[in-house]
């Protein structure tokens, strides 16, 4: 064992031992204290404190999913189509990167006026914070498509097709790859703010069930679970990242 | 036998932010086939230009360049391949698939097009490269791949512009004699453009010397010695300095302008 | 295309903007969209007058706490984020852990810092400045460990001491990215007192907002968020506008 890794260790371990004493000591009902974290996942893993768990599961990951989905479709098309067409793209271009300098959850009461309490409205919200960094992604992706290659290929007879296909998409996947992994940190993100502002469904609603009746170490149980989703599609968009980079580089 | 090549009276300006620029005037160039023409001349002197009006790249203002009897409207790579300075290949390629990309998008089947480029790294000097990376070669072999890309496609003409010149010296020396090793088995007509007397000199069957901006052919250095060349012997050092005479003033009128 | 000036640029973008305004008007006055959900420009601009005062002070609210969670964002993010960033072994050790943290959405600890905290304008200040603290303190890690060591050799070559060093040689180098930490950092910081405004608050726009929107109030609301809108993007441009001033040698 490095120097390092057992330093981390000791801050791990002292951290929670901190943390147990402490929260003992003063109120363990409201800072939950570890060892009151333990039982907690179990009476939420065996179903017995939310029924609901699976339900609530499924229904997170089908409105991120959902969202993600349409923000990969939205992505693409209007990065391409503001990468592809350079007038579009100096005009629209500085709106897009406007608008992301607007923190996203203004545009949140508006969609819950719109589309009400359900899912939609997490899907959409979902669907806007991911669908920014896809855009920008291609944008500066095919930006950065060397001309050269792009001379090279048409000078060996390719058609304008055949130089998107076969010359930009390659050069531009790294990039792309990278902006489709923050957009899914995003969209995730988006759905789990969207249910914990308000919903009638999801994880989001289950956290706040607890919250709100002082159910402090399931809520905290509640908030591992969710953690776990989080992390789970990240490290799978990142080992998604990690083949493409191998491929480009 | 008619010319494989005609330029025909061809005229380039160009806009830049400084003003108008004339690259090219009233320039006519016919080349016939199996030749190794070189075209040497001072920065600017629009030989480039030249090149890439043979191949397609390039829209004459005036005048026209026909390639086997037919007008140039694009690039044609039935007929015609281009080697640049910059090899271009494309970096998530291995060499294999680079070579194979000319035939690629002539829609070759992938056994064929796999056979075509195996066979070609014997020649290239690339047997045991097949599989690696743009990334994982020298500026050499790069070239070389970028040479072999350009072979695959099988045309009779072959453009090549400074191919050799972002190599060092002594690369440059190999990588001559095995371009002209590969030009004498392949019969192929080459189109050349260099600064390098050197090159022009043991590689060509005729050398084009071109003007300061605006170009225009200057004098035509027809070279039937034969290969490989002894580029000391007194004939060879004779041309070297009839073509550095003509060279070396349209030099100096390149290097007033700037 | 490439003569389109920049002055181009902005009319085509100003003259889109009010297409879509007219586009929007005619299509909510031919009555095709419900006008509780979707309201006409007109109505908007009309709500706006009406809201003014109230929206305003609403709006200064949430910008004040924004204003001192960004302070003390910024003052921690960069504190630690020097520290972490020239102390090697420090960083090592700390570095899954920011990471972590980092990554993780800071709304899950939301709740409980309300439970804690209660209402009021505490909980959004702290939830404020951990939103803020983070990406500030990634980019100014980096930025610190990335200065070009020759600079660094340079100083140490003219003799100069370790205070000397940061303050002469580091300090002035990663300006830039501090000032890319702190662009970043403002919109990390609006966005989280906004968040716990709308999640319990009882003042400042994030809780004008939810209102609006529970009341289906939809011209107000939209005004409401454009004030918002407007408001974030002329901090950032400023920022940006500063940036640039500051940065003039890196050209």
């Amino acid at each position: 064992m490095t120097r390092v890794v057992a330093l981390r260790a000791a801050i791990l371990v002292a951290s929670l031992a901190a943390w147990e004493i402490g929260a003992r000591a003063a109120n363990p009902l409201l800072y939950v204290p570890p060892s009151a974290v333990v039982p907690a996942l179990g009476r939420l893993l065996t179903l017995d404190s939310y029924p609901d768990l699976p339900a609530s599961l499924l229904l997170t990951l089908r409105e991120i999913v959902i969202a993600y989905a349409l923000a990969i479709a939205a992505g693409l098309g209007v990065g391409a189509a503001l990468g592809l067409n350079r007038l579009a793209g100096r005009v629209y271009g500085p709106i897009v990167a406007a608008l992301y300098a607007v923190p996203a959850v203004v545009w949140y009461p508006s969609l819950m006026l719109f589309f009400g309490l359900d899912a939609a409205s997490k899907i959409a919200f979902g669907f806007l914070l991911g669908f920014f960094p896809i855009t920008l992604a291609v944008l500066a992706g095919i930006r950065q498509v060397s001309p050269h290659l792009i001379a090279v290929a048409r000078a060996f007879g390719a058609r304008p097709t055949a130089v998107f296909v076969k010359v930009m998409m390659p050069a531009m996947l790294f990039t792309l790859v990278g902006g489709l992994r923050t957009g899914l940190a995003l969209a995730v993100i988006g759905v789990i703010v969207g249910e914990i502002l308000g919903s009638k469904a999801g994880m989001g609603t289950l956290i706040n069930h607890a919250y709100g009746l002082f159910r402090t170490s399931d809520y905290v149980a509640l908030v591992c679970v969710t953690l776990v989703l989080i992390v789970g599609s990240d490290a799978v968009a990142s080992l998604v990242e990690r083949r493409a980079r191998r491929w480009t580089d | 036998m008619s010319d494989l090549i005609a330029v025909d009276r061809v005229g380039k300006r160009y806009q830049t932010s400084s003003g108008p620029v004339e690259a090219l005037r009233d320039v006519s160039l016919p080349v016939g086939a199996g030749e190794f023409c070189t075209l040497i001349g001072p920065s600017g002197c629009g030989k480039s230009t030249l090149l890439g009006m043979i191949g397609g790249l390039v829209v004459p203002d005036d005048g026209r360049v026909l390639v086997d009897g037919r007008p140039v409207t694009g690039p044609d790579p039935t007929r015609v391949a281009t080697v640049f300075q910059d090899p271009g290949l494309f970096p998530w390629r291995t060499t294999l698939e680079n070579v194979e990309f000319g035939l690629e998008l002539q829609g070759v089947t992938r056994e064929r097009r796999r056979a075509v480029a195996t066979e070609l790294l014997g020649p290239l000097g690339l047997r045991d490269f097949g599989a690696k990376y743009p990334r994982e070669l020298s500026g050499g072999m790069r070239q070389r791949v970028a040479i072999g890309r350009a072979l695959a496609i099988d045309t009779p003409i072959v453009l090549m512009d400074e191919p050799f010149g972002a190599l060092d010296e002594q690369t440059r020396l190999l990588m001559g004699e095995w371009l002209l090793d590969i030009w004498r088995r392949t019969r192929k007509t080459v189109v050349f453009v260099t600064h390098s007397l050197h090159e022009a000199l043991a590689l060509s069957t005729r050398v084009v010397v071109m003007t300061a901006r605006p170009g225009r052919i200057k004098s035509v250095l027809d070279l039937p010695m034969p290969y490989p060349r002894a580029m000391e012997s007194s004939e060879m050092v004779a041309l070297r300095a009839t073509l550095w005479s003509g060279i070396r003033d349209e030099s100096l009128r390149a290097m007033g302008e700037r | 295309m490439d003569r389109l000036t920049r002055t181009g640029v902005a009319a085509l973008q100003a003259a889109s903007v009010l297409v879509l305004l007219g586009v929007w008007e005619a299509v909510a006055r031919a009555g095709w969209v419900d006008p509780l959900f979707v309201p006409a420009p007109s109505a908007v601009a009309g709500a706006f007058a009406r809201m003014g005062h109230g929206a305003l002070a609403a709006l200064g609210d949430t910008l004040v706490k924004t204003a001192i969670a960004y302070a003390l964002s910024v003052v921690l993010g960069v504190g630690f984020g020097i520290a972490l960033g020239s102390v090697r072994v420090l960083r090592e050790v700390a570095s899954p852990f920011v990471i972590a943290l980092y990554g993780m959405p800071k709304i899950l600890v939301l709740p409980w810092i309300m439970l804690l905290l209660g209402f009021g304008t505490a909980p959004a200040i702290l939830y404020g400045t951990i939103h803020g603290f983070f990406p500030i303190l990634v980019l100014v890690a980096g930025g610190v460990r990335d200065v070009d060591r020759t600079l660094v050799s340079v100083g140490r070559a003219f003799g100069a001491g370790t205070w000397q060093l940061y303050w002469k040689v580091i300090l002035p180098a990663i300006v830039p990215t501090v000032l890319a930490g702190m662009r970043l950092g403002i919109v990390f910081c609006l966005l989280g007192v906004l968040i716990v405004e709308m999640f319990a608050g009882v003042r400042g726009m994030g809780h004008v907002l939810n209102s609006l929107a529970n009341g289906f109030q939809a011209a107000e609301l939209f005004a409401a968020t454009a004030l918002v809108s407007a408001a974030s993007i002329a901090i950032v441009l400023g920022l940006d506008a500063l940036n640039e001033r500051l940065s003039h040698w890196r050209s």
